[in-house]
């Protein structure tokens, strides 16, 4: 079976984002970018279905700017088979609306026939958590958002889903939408080795021209800020005094 | 900057396992003085062994650059570490370039650290002066008995195969040295005690003894008489490694020193505010930058296939000379706390001291810059 595991290239994990000067957005000039880690668990748990046995082919996509090959590489790096890159934007600072990568996904799946798409529950730039569950209401799969175990079976997938409750097991139909939760698994370290043989692992390029979907934004950023300095805390003597404090200055008793 | 994006790649793999895996270990391990088994297992599966080994013999084939940020990014996690790195490196190097199909074999076994190697040159005669090496190995029939002492062996402890410099004609000077792969495993190989050192502890170095060990005809590596020549092919190599990893212990110091430096307050400020402190974290890092620049240049002057002799030696002795200076800084930025035990800047200090010291002294070097410049001339 074929799967198609979308990849999003994000402000590294490590990097302090620090908020551009005119409010505008993020900075991300001369900022470190690399795979969105819930993506990284989703490629992982598709290479590790493959090591099973269960799926034979791994399609990465990534959507954005050119640059994004080089997550696209990790990808291939980590156990993919081959990778797509659209050509969404030749602005770095543009973010592709999880309406229009839900759509381009959308053409890509009627035009690969994969069995499963696995992705990453949210990225980790804008924390939509949007784009898994709008490509399975474009396609009318079924969805399991916030997988910390997918099993394959019989022609559907038994996904535990981490819920406020606590976990929750669904059984799917396949095709369906799969996003990733960070318990999903533990993402291998690209081996040296493979990132030589990635080198050879066809990487397409496409655009959104040819797709012929809009992409043109609905959103609008009105202004990004940084979040308050945290203060200092303050020493309490008694129970009595931290149970006053709770209910009268900090209002959450 | 210069680096194409599959060398970046690279060094981000060696960097986010150095900082995951290696770092937060590193103070238990020169605690303990161990060898960390567990931890070159999964270096293994991550291909961080081996970086030049072609891809037939299972390694990744990658150039000298390569290597050297790999060096780098791992010593930035633990020296010793790295130290293993190059170890294997030097050790696989010589198997692809001078080994028999047969011997080449071993390759794969021991990049995935099955076979742990080392490589046996010093003795308690011959230090910097290979030239005086007294362990022989005397023909006999197929094979060669060999006999002698080596001393301060990286891995000696531990190794399974020795790859062991001895004379084998007494005659002929430097072109009477060979090199045979020994099984340190066989009758009359004797283990001294582990060493007990200044830094890079998690490093198992110790003496060999070696009395009437029999050698097949298989236990010698390239020609007979070639021993000093093949080992000094490889020194280039091993130079620019040590260089990287004199950067990665100084880099690991200037980053826990900034950090200190932001969040430690005196006098009502972070000591980051005061000058004498900024110019401390600035010489650390224009001399950190600066040696990581040499290292570079030499790996991609052997790359190239360019005369790299010189610049070797300026990156393995400029690098050695700046991590020892620098993580003094580093103890300087901590004040008393880095004096502690436990402060990674501590160790760090006391880790730099040796790169000074192996892989050819700092005052070797400077012997080979001097003698470059006077055969070839200064222009660079």
């Amino acid at each position: 079976m074929k799967v198609i595991v979308p990849v999003k290239r994000v402000v590294d994990y490590n990097v302090k984002v620090r908020v551009r000067a005119d409010g505008s957005g993020v900075e991300l000039t001369n900022v470190k970018m690399s795979m969105n880690p819930f993506d990284e668990i989703a490629v992982e748990e598709a290479v590790r279905l493959k090591e099973k046995g269960i799926v034979s082919e791994i399609v990465a996509v990534s959507i954005g700017v050119k640059q994004a090959q080089d997550v696209l590489r990790t990808a291939l790096a980590m156990g993919a088979d081959r990778a797509i890159l659209v050509d969404a934007t030749s602005d770095v600072n543009q973010d592709i609306e999880p309406l229009a990568v839900a759509k381009i996904l959308a053409r890509l799946v009627e035009q690969e026939q994969p069995d499963l798409v696995i992705a990453g529950k949210q990225a980790i730039d804008n924390d939509l958590n949007a784009t898994g569950q709008m490509l399975a209401g474009l396609l009318g799969w079924g969805q399991a958002t916030f997988a910390s175990e997918i099993k394959i079976a019989d022609g559907s997938a038994i996904v535990t889903r981490e819920v406020d409750g606590g976990l929750q097991t669904v059984r799917v139909s396949l095709p369906a939408v799969i996003t990733a939760d960070l318990r999903l698994n533990e993402p291998r370290y690209v081996s040296l080795p493979n990132i030589m043989k990635a080198k050879k692992k066809p990487l397409e390029e496409r655009t959104v021209a040819e797709l012929d979907i809009d992409t043109t934004p609905r959103l609008k950023v009105v202004r990004t800020i940084e979040p308050p300095q945290r203060s200092a805390g303050v020493r309490v003597s008694s129970v009595d005094e931290l149970i006053e404090k709770l209910k009268n200055e900090a209002g959450v008793i | 900057m210069y680096l194409n994006e599959t060398q970046e790649q690279v060094r981000d793999t060696a960097r986010d396992f150095a900082d995951e895996v290696i770092r937060p270990v590193a103070e238990a391990l020169d605690r303990e003085e161990r060898f960390p088994a567990e931890i070159y297992e999964e270096m293994a599966k991550v291909g961080l062994f081996g970086i030049g080994v072609p891809e037939e013999f299972g390694g990744p084939g990658f150039d000298t650059l390569t290597y050297a940020v790999v060096m780098e990014e791992l010593s930035r996690g633990y020296a010793s570490i790295a130290d293993q790195c190059g170890l294997v490196e030097l050790i696989s190097t010589l198997l692809v370039r001078h080994g028999t199909d047969v011997q080449k074999k071993m390759l794969p076994e021991i990049i995935s650290m099955r076979r742990k190697v080392a490589y046996c040159i010093t003795e308690p005669e011959a230090g910097t002066d290979v030239s005086g090496i007294r362990t022989t190995a005397e023909k006999d029939g197929d094979g060669w008995i060999l006999n002698g002492g080596k001393l301060w062996i990286h891995n000696a402890p531990v190794a399974d195969t020795g790859f062991v410099l001895a004379r084998t004609d007494k005659e002929a000077g430097n072109r009477g040295m060979s090199i045979f792969i020994v099984d340190l495993h066989a009758n009359g190989v004797e283990r001294g005690p582990k060493e007990h050192k200044m830094g890079q502890r998690a490093s198992q170095v110790g003496g060999l003894n070696f009395s009437d060990v029999r050698l097949g005809r298989d236990a010698l590596l390239g020609e007979a008489g070639r021993g000093f020549h093949m080992m000094m092919s490889v020194l280039d190599k091993g130079r620019v490694g040590i260089a990287a990893l004199a950067v990665g212990i100084a880099q690991a110091g200037l980053e826990a020193a900034v950090d200190y430096a932001g969040t430690r307050k005196q006098f009502g400020k972070h000591i980051s505010e005061f000058q004498g402190v900024q110019w401390l974290l600035a010489d650390m890092a224009k001399d950190i930058e600066a040696a990581r620049l040499l290292v570079h240049s030499a790996a991609v002057k052997i790359d190239r296939g360019h005369d790299a002799t010189r610049s070797c030696s300026m990156a393995k002795c400029f690098a050695g000379d700046m991590a020892v200076a620098r993580t003094a800084d580093a103890v300087q930025v901590f004040g008393g706390s880095g004096y502690i035990r436990g402060f990674e800047v501590e160790r760090l200090y006391r880790d730099a001291k040796i790169t000074q010291i192996y892989e050819g002294t700092n005052q070797i070097q400077r012997m080979i810059i001097a003698r470059e410049l006077m055969k070839k001339g200064a222009r660079a």
